[in-house]
């Protein structure tokens, strides 16, 4: 320390405070995090912070936000969620018995209302969200496991590079694509016509398959690569030992090699689930009016609908999904996100 | 139960089951061959139509160029302007490149500052970094909208950089973050021990390390600023990028001069990846 202190001694304040504050442990982690917390808190949280706070306001008679204390409350979460004249309790029944009529195939006619329209469209969202997670599972697990576990060695990269590499193509022309081939006497929409009960030439656009179809096609890359990740991980010498114990082939499967990936199917699922919820560009150019989601609902709220309080609550509700989706991943799933 | 009562109907279906399950990898062989296809006919179907002799159908009429001819000859084909395509791929570069390069410092030194230092409320802090990640866009794209509203800004170009830049710094912070993790700080150590200065060190020994974390974390950056069109719809005002260009031409119907931009952009995007993955290998 002594010898430290007399090398010190020739230089001057100024260098000295500088030399103090480079070797301050704080230094390092003040420079290196200002600005991106700048950035993300200025053009990032602010900008939602002032979303949250519109949609507790009010629209005006000529589409103007009123934000005046007497007009800042939770309206525009009850007109989304209570239909008029109904108390909470109705819409909440209202809403489980409108969930259970649409599921089943006969008319039960539970309830003497339906939720709002803006109810009945969060759910139909949700539901896109899971068929979508669903069909990719199916498609992609066996992929997935037909590239980590079955396929030669020294192909798997390439058969990665082949997943991986249509998510690097444009979002937009791979919409596009599918809008082409679903098109009025497209190639598909042709060939299609030697099965018996499908007319040739007709067109699948603005369907819900249409919708389904796109949502699959553009995410279907991110449930095969957490699932692929997975199982490339799996012992299968474990499955032999199951085998051993008098499992058969689809027992050990299930019993051992399945569990086993799981986490890869939770970490998929929610990276399938959470974009195709929220999605606004596919139900816009593939599906017609009846196939809307709630990403187009937000849109059409600050566009031509013009309710921006209301949009911004449609917004936040939206959120909730994601966060409660994460939550739910977090609880049963394994480490991190991506 | 005796011999000569056979099988029971439960063994019976479980050699059934297993006889299908030993054929399973030529099952899974086709089912993963029919998923490829699944992946790349569409694409492949683009291409082809863009050199479709038809100006309306999308039904094939046999093998032409001239659409691209036409295209990059300057003339206006079935609505698509090759004027107006071109400056909106300009600007998209524009912003693809300021974002980069301003995402790409300001993520490394975030990577940093989350790999080497606890901090009170850090984990609050790493929500906040994932979070442009995972949001909807349209959420993100409406909530700026508003945000430049209310501030008062302009919308552009700059305000479309604007937004790329907080969710390219996420995307570059992540990968670069990853990268830091299995790095050997002892190194450091040594390099300081043996007289190198805090940016010294960063110059010779931590940079060349983490190089390829920070072009990889770049090049998706760059990747998701060029392909963005949500958040970009709602902040750009009345300019174009190539991605608004293309919607705007969608909207209107498919048409021959549609296909080209689109393959064009097909085409271009996945030579940079290839490039990309020749120099520096796996680009995820």
């Amino acid at each position: 320390m002594g010898n430290e202190h007399s090398v010190d001694g020739g230089e001057s304040p100024v260098r000295r405070a500088i030399r103090t504050v480079r070797r301050n442990q704080w230094t390092g982690l003040v420079v290196n995090i200002t600005p991106s917390a700048f950035w993300l808190t200025v053009f990032f949280l602010i900008p939602l912070g002032v979303m949250f706070y519109y949609s507790f306001g009010q629209r005006g008679a000529f589409g103007e936000v009123l934000l005046g204390p007497g007009n800042v409350g939770l309206q525009q979460y009850k007109l989304f969620f209570v239909p008029q004249d109904a108390s909470i309790l109705q819409a909440i029944w209202w809403t489980i018995s409108w969930m259970v009529d649409s599921v089943v195939p006969f008319e039960l006619g539970l309830a003497a209302g339906e939720p709002t329209p803006y109810v009945q469209l969060t759910i139909k969202s949700i539901a896109y969200g899971l068929v979508t997670t669903l069909v990719s599972l199916a498609i992609g697990y066996p992929t997935a496991y037909y590239i980590a576990h079955v396929a030669p060695a020294r192909y798997q990269s390439l058969l990665l590079v082949l997943v991986i590499l249509p998510f690097w193509a444009s979002y937009l022309v791979r919409v596009y694509a599918i809008q082409i081939l679903l098109a009025r006497n497209s190639i598909l929409m042709n060939a299609l016509g030697v099965l018996p009960f499908f007319e040739a030439g007709q067109s699948l656009m603005n369907t819900r398959f249409a919708v389904l179809l796109g949502l699959t096609y553009i995410w279907i890359p991110f449930m095969i690569l957490p699932v692929y990740a997975s199982i490339e991980q799996i012992d299968f010498t474990l499955k032999e030992a199951a085998m051993d114990l008098g499992a058969d082939r689809f027992e050990a499967f299930r019993r051992v090699i399945f569990p086993l990936s799981m986490p890869g199917v939770v970490a998929g699922s929610i990276l399938v689930f959470i974009p195709t919820t929220g999605a606004y560009v596919i139900p816009e150019l593939l599906g017609g009016t009846q196939s809307q989601m709630i990403g187009n609902f937000i849109a059409n709220q600050f566009g031509s609908a013009g309710n921006w309080p209301l949009g911004s609550a449609g917004s936040f509700i939206l959120m909730g999904i994601m966060l409660a989706a994460i939550a739910i991943y977090q609880r049963y799933g394994e480490g991190d996100l991506a | 139960m005796s011999l000569a009562d056979g099988p029971s109907f439960l063994q019976r279906v479980r050699r059934a089951r297993s006889r299908v399950f030993e054929y399973g990898t030529v099952a899974l062989a086709f089912q993963a061959l029919l998923v490829y296809l699944f992946l790349y006919v569409p694409i492949a179907v683009v291409i082809a139509l863009s050199f479709n002799d038809s100006r309306h159908a999308v039904v094939w009429q046999g093998l032409t160029t001239e659409w691209y001819e036409a295209l990059l000859a300057g003339e206006t084909i079935a609505r698509v302007n090759p004027d107006a395509a071109f400056q909106s791929l300009v600007y998209s570069i524009e912003i693809a490149a300021v974002t980069v390069l301003v995402s790409a410092v300001f993520g490394t030194m975030l990577a940093f500052a989350l790999d080497r230092y606890d901090f009170p409320g850090k984990g609050l802090f790493v929500g906040l970094v994932y979070m442009p990640i995972i949001i909807p866009s349209i959420v993100m794209g409406i909530s700026l909208l508003l945000f430049f509203n209310i501030v008062g800004m302009t919308l552009g170009i700059q305000t479309a950089m604007i937004a790329h830049i907080a969710f390219g710094i996420s995307f570059v912070a992540v990968v670069v973050a990853a990268r830091l993790q299995s790095f050997d700080q002892t190194l450091e150590e040594a390099a300081m021990d043996l007289g190198a200065n805090e940016l010294e060190t960063f110059r010779y020994v931590t940079f060349p390390v983490i190089k390829p974390g920070v072009i990889a974390g770049s090049l998706l950056a760059f990747a998701m600023s060029f392909d963005d069109f949500v958040v970009t719809f709602f902040v750009i005002g009345r300019d174009n990028t190539l991605p608004i260009f293309f919607f705007s031409m969608v909207r209107q119907g498919i048409s021959p001069g549609v296909n080209v931009i689109a393959s064009l952009i097909l085409i271009v995007t996945l030579l940079v990846v290839a490039l990309a993955q020749w120099i520096e290998g796996p680009v995820w």
